[in-house]
């Protein structure tokens, strides 16, 4: 049974596409075969993210407009079997695509694929309308702060309007240090203002940014806790809901990153 | 004490508890497209209809939205003095 995600928060630069690209990863390395789907039409960036923005020839409206085949506009990650990026095009704009042509391509990827993943464009106007078309369920992304909460709520309403089934939640940026501080809302908050269930919690961390320098998704780094908060993610997606979450709590000291590596060691944490 | 503590520690009062105040109002008026200012005419306006039957503690009276599980509730507290000894009003 194929399924397609759609990735989305409502408010920009929350980590839609970190969390598409990794998740994408994650998935492919637990043996599922995955499309990612750029739906940012005209901002395209999950070629960057996942390290594959020179393999580019063809993308999303090339297919749509008949101009190549699907096939020929999948790009293979060569570090993750079974898993294929479909660029979006960086020189259109948003409405060269209609809900209805998405949904023809998702439910064409999704007989080649067990996960259809799309990445959707911030807002709620056409970008999102065409990256949920297809979409048979939605994460919600967002971090802990008033604004980006805020945003999240007005998309789950969209969500709930496009009649799809209840969303699953994913809290980025999470600094543990601020939380304890009471600083930064903590998980309970959140989940009581937005009363969706918690997919899970990816902290604040500089390995996201150095991953996304070199174009390797941090997933496939086993010794980072975001990694491992990516992969956590991916299983809890795939099949093994109960998957305990992180405590990433430790700090980030030379103790903090010991017990991480012993935690990490024993698969535990 | 944690007053103490926390003075010893230098810290103010978390903010986070404003972030989640303040969202709880703001996703209200979203939902239900009512700016602060209509909620205060609103409120106005339904003590004023209170008024005429009874007499109120108008200093102590709340009008206000709120969020419950899947719906938004207008929750009203308003303290009774004494009824008004009439009939209907005019
Ligand atoms: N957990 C994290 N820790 C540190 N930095 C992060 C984290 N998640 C995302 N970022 C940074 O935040 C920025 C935005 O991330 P990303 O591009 O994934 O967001 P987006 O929601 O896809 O944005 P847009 O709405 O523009 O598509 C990036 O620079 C990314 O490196
Ligand atoms: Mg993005």
């Amino acid at each position: 049974m194929s399924e397609c995600i759609v990735v989305t928060s409502g408010k920009g630069g929350v980590g839609k596409t970190t969390c598409s690209a990794n998740l994408g990863v994650s998935l492919a390395l637990q043996g599922a075969t995955v499309a990612v789907v750029d739906a940012d039409i005209g901002l395209r960036n999950l070629d960057v993210i996942l390290g594959l923005e020179n393999r580019i020839v063809y993308d999303l409206v090339h297919v749509i407009e008949g101009e190549c085949r699907l096939k020929q506009a999948l790009i293979r990650d060569k570090r993750a079997e079974g898993l294929y990026l479909l660029p979006a095009a960086q020189t259109r704009d948003k409405n060269s695509v209609t809900p209805q042509q998405m949904r023809e391509l998702i439910n064409e990827l999704k007989e080649e694929f067990d996960y259809v993943l799309v990445d959707c464009p911030a807002g709620i106007e056409q970008g999102f309308k065409n990256a949920v078309a297809g979409a048979d369920r939605a994460i919600i992304v967002t971090t802990p702060e008033v604004s980006a909460i805020r945003d999240a709520d007005r998309i789950i309403g969209m969500v709930e309007a496009a009649e799809l089934p209840e969303p699953h939640l994913v809290i980025n940026r999470y600094r543990s240090k601020m939380v304890r501080r009471g600083d930064m809302m903590n998980k309970e908050d959140i989940l009581e203002i937005l009363a969706i269930p918690l997919l899970g919690i990816v902290p604040d961390h500089e390995d996201i940014i150095i991953s996304s320098n070199r174009g390797i998704p941090v997933v496939f780094d086993e010794t980072s806790v975001v990694g491992e908060a990516f992969r956590r993610i991916g299983r809890r997606l795939h099949g093994e809901p109960n998957v305990p979450e992180l405590d990433f709590s430790e700090g980030n000291g030379i103790w903090g990153t010991m017990k991480r590596w012993m935690g990490l060691a024993q698969g535990v944490a | 004490m944690t007053e103490l503590f926390n003075r010893f520690l230098n810290r103010k009062d978390s903010s986070k508890d404003d972030a989640k105040a303040r969202l709880k109002v703001l996703l209200i008026h979203d939902q239900v497209d009512l700016t602060p200012a209509q909620l205060d005419a609103m409120q106005e306006e339904i003590t004023a209809v209170i008024q005429k039957y009874v007499e109120i503690d108008r200093e102590n009276s709340v009008v206000r939205l709120e969020r419950g599980d899947d719906r938004i509730a207008l929750i009203s507290s308003v303290p009774v003095r004494r009824v008004i000894e009439r009939g209907l009003p005019a």
